[in-house]
């Protein structure tokens, strides 16, 4: 019973991570490397709104999320546009990005364990004799509110609908008159909340510290990796492959290979099937 | 009236050159460089940084140091090794502690390396300039001084002033054995990150635990980095355990505190290098849900105590200076490191290797955190129970808000509670 308790919450702890990435990928094609950044970014912006301005908690998660939102916007639009289409580049720019937020947070001293973010709900209950804090439980209902609103939303806005034209044929959307580096924008944008979402949510089980934007972006990738990139609902299928997996190989093996787990599951993705258990790209040659 | 006047302005030149000379022949002379390898973003290496540079800065506002006659001021030199970072490889800290060497050139090194991996790696490079170093925080591995005692020639330059892992497991189990006696705990489950000293001081406590008849029922290792430990805790709690031994030195062992408060495991939490909860600022970043955590901040000086007459006077100096207390592991120790030196390099009257380390050797000074020797084979500095025998240690427990020192008992200021949920 622990197992599929915790199970559970890993792999959607690990969806909330991977969601926002595999947005931008999916219809931009692009891999923001600055997503655990982000991710980092708005845990300090929002501890700065609640400590040091003094704002409500309800308006400073608001005002992260429309921050973080405008920030990932911006970094596509001042700079990310310009490497468009040269995948090196992306990669290397949106790292460059990615480390110049968590080095320059550093630098400002955000630094120790002084940085936390106050539970939604304290305390703890019983589900079946095994102890489950209350946040925990409600990481698990936003995260699947998430994943039911994110469907909806793509299925049934004009700008989901424009998003997903976009992810699956670029050239397509574009002779339909959708704007590709508006989406991309949007893309940036949403996934930009998306990280925000993720760390709002997550941060206030522990401490918010520079470091983690590292852990976030290598668990992100591998949930991106396995599940296909570019396909969410396939993040959200490895989520649960990975999640489940390391808290199995806690259970079985030992707490010190659960990282293994995401970087082995990359090595594996990459030598049986490349383009992932949902992914389009590269199918073809693989087939061939 | 005229000769008078030019007496009068000869005086006062003569005068206003005096009362300069001392302190030009201070500022003229060539600064003695300590360099600092340390992981500044992280407690251990903030506070060792901290501590240097506020015996620095007492030590050069009486004049610096005498070397053979001449007063010399002491500067600072740091580099971020970023050594105690997931994922940073330890040639990260050998670069750092070169280029200190001969970019910086610092005539010591002090401080760090901070992890045991690192400083062990620095030993022959320290051995090669003919550096010498005293570790003043992090590293606990006892492998640092085995090396020194084992090739003394090779290894001479390398000291560490603080605690290492032997004594605190030593510590430790004096504790565990008051708890069996006061309240029958006999199961142990240990929980120690994925670094160098944390694995071998788990298997060090598990191999000293079964001989000392205790049930060990499960040792966990976590990764560095980790941000959930409830499989862990879960398996604690299931298996009975009534104390939990926490070896880990990442800011995320916060988050297993967090936890264990929110299951409210009956077992209790007691951490060595347990840096989150060494901090005054734990309690407001937990919400007071690590109160009854207990932790080894490793020499006296770093939580409040009056184990010296100097450890309140530089637990006051060092929270005026900084507008923190002394935060942990690092802070007392990287403090009392600089006044050794000074005065190792008084009585060799020079700046000379060699004779340093044979001044060093000869250290017997009362410090913040009791006697301070140096084992003149390894180089280690000598522990104690009584500040007035040697370097003493320092075990406090989270109670009501305040950092209360527990052990030992010559420096106690309190005994050790158990949480409510725990209560026979």
């Amino acid at each position: 019973m622990d197992i599929l308790i915790y199970g559970t919450i890993n792999s959607v702890a690990l969806a909330l991570y991977a969601l926002g990435f595999a947005m931008v990928y999916g219809v931009s094609r692009l891999p923001n490397f600055a997503h655990g950044a982000l991710y980092v970014l708005s845990g300090f912006i929002t501890w700065t709104m609640l400590n040091s301005l003094g704002l409500p908690y309800i308006v400073s998660i608001v005002l992260t999320l429309i921050i973080t939102g405008i920030i990932g916007a911006m970094i596509y639009q001042f700079v990310l546009i310009r490497v468009r289409g040269m995948e090196i580049s992306e990669i290397i720019a949106s790292y460059a990005i990615g480390l110049a937020i968590l080095e320059g947070l550093r630098w400002g001293g955000f630094r120790g364990v002084n940085y936390t973010l106050p539970a939604f709900i304290a305390g703890s209950t019983n589900i079946a004799g095994i102890s489950v804090d209350y946040q925990r439980l409600l990481v698990v209902a936003i995260g699947a509110a998430v994943v039911a609103v994110l469907w909806l939303f793509t299925h049934y806005t004009r700008i989901g609908l424009a998003l997903r034209g976009m992810a699956q044929d670029e050239r397509a959307a574009m002779m339909l008159g959708i704007d590709s580096d508006l989406m991309a924008v949007v893309a940036m944008g949403f996934g930009s909340m998306l990280a925000a979402l993720a760390a709002i949510l997550l941060l206030p089980l522990g401490n918010v510290v520079v470091e983690a934007g590292y852990n976030v972006l290598i668990l992100a990738i591998a949930v991106c990796i396995v599940g296909g990139l570019g396909s969410w609902m396939g993040a959200v299928l490895a989520a649960f492959l990975i999640g489940f997996a390391q808290i199995l190989t806690v259970v079985y093996l030992g707490a010190q290979y659960q990282m293994v787990v995401a970087i082995f599951a990359i090595i594996l993705t990459l030598i049986l099937k490349p383009s992932g258990i949902f992914g389009q790209q590269k199918e073809l040659e693989e087939r061939v | 009236m005229k000769t008078a006047r030019i007496k009068m302005l000869v005086i006062f030149v003569a005068a206003v050159l005096m009362m300069l000379l001392p302190v030009q022949t201070v500022q003229a002379a060539k600064p003695i460089v300590l360099g600092l390898p340390l992981s500044t973003a992280f407690l251990y290496g903030w506070a060792a940084e901290r501590g240097v540079k506020l015996a620095v800065e007492e030590i050069n506002a009486k004049g610096g140091v005498d070397v053979g006659g001449e007063k010399r001021p002491l500067a600072v030199e740091v580099i971020d090794t970023r050594d105690l970072e997931p994922g940073v490889p330890v040639s990260d800290a050998l670069l750092a502690v070169e280029k200190l060497i001969l970019d910086k050139k610092a005539d010591f090194i002090l401080g760090g390396p901070v992890r045991s991996e690192a400083a062990l790696a620095a030993m022959s490079l320290l051995s090669k300039y003919k550096k010498v170093s005293i570790l003043t925080t992090g590293v606990l591995t006892p492998a640092y001084h085995a090396q020194v005692a084992k090739n003394y020639d090779k290894f001479k330059y390398c000291f560490r002033i603080h605690g290492e892992a032997q004594n605190l497991v030593g510590e430790m189990f004096a504790n565990f054995g008051e708890l069996k006696k006061k309240y029958g705990f006999n199961n142990l489950f240990i929980i120690a990150q994925d670094v160098s000293h944390a694995r071998g001081a788990a298997e060090v406590m598990e191999s000293v635990a079964k001989k000392k008849g205790w049930n060990v029922t499960g040792v966990e290792i976590y990764p560095t980095g980790a941000t959930d430990f409830s499989m862990g805790l879960l398996k604690a709690k299931k298996t009975k355990s009534e104390i939990i031994n926490i070896w880990m030195d990442m800011p995320e062992s916060a988050i297993l505190l967090k936890q264990w408060y929110e299951m409210k495991l009956p077992a209790l939490p007691f951490g060595s290098t347990l840096a989150a909860a060494e901090q005054p600022s734990f309690w407001k970043a937990t919400d007071g849900q690590g109160e009854y955590t207990l932790c080894n901040v490793v020499n006296a000086g770093n939580a409040p105590s009056e184990a010296t007459p100097w450890t309140m006077k530089f637990y006051n100096a060092y929270a005026k200076r900084w507008g923190v207390e002394p935060e942990g592991l690092g802070s007392s120790s990287s403090y009392m490191a600089v006044y050794v030196l000074r005065d190792a390099i008084e009585s060799a009257g020079s700046l000379d290797s060699d004779k340093v380390v044979t001044a060093l050797e000869k250290t017997d000074i009362m410090g913040v955190y009791g006697r301070l020797r140096f084992d003149p084979k390894s180089h280690q500095v000598i522990p104690a129970l009584d500040p007035k025998d040697g370097a003493v240690g320092s075990i406090l427990q989270w109670q009501n808000g305040k950092r209360v020192v527990v052990y030992p008992k010559s420096i106690a200021t309190g005994e050790i509670k158990l949480p409510p949920w725990m209560k026979k």
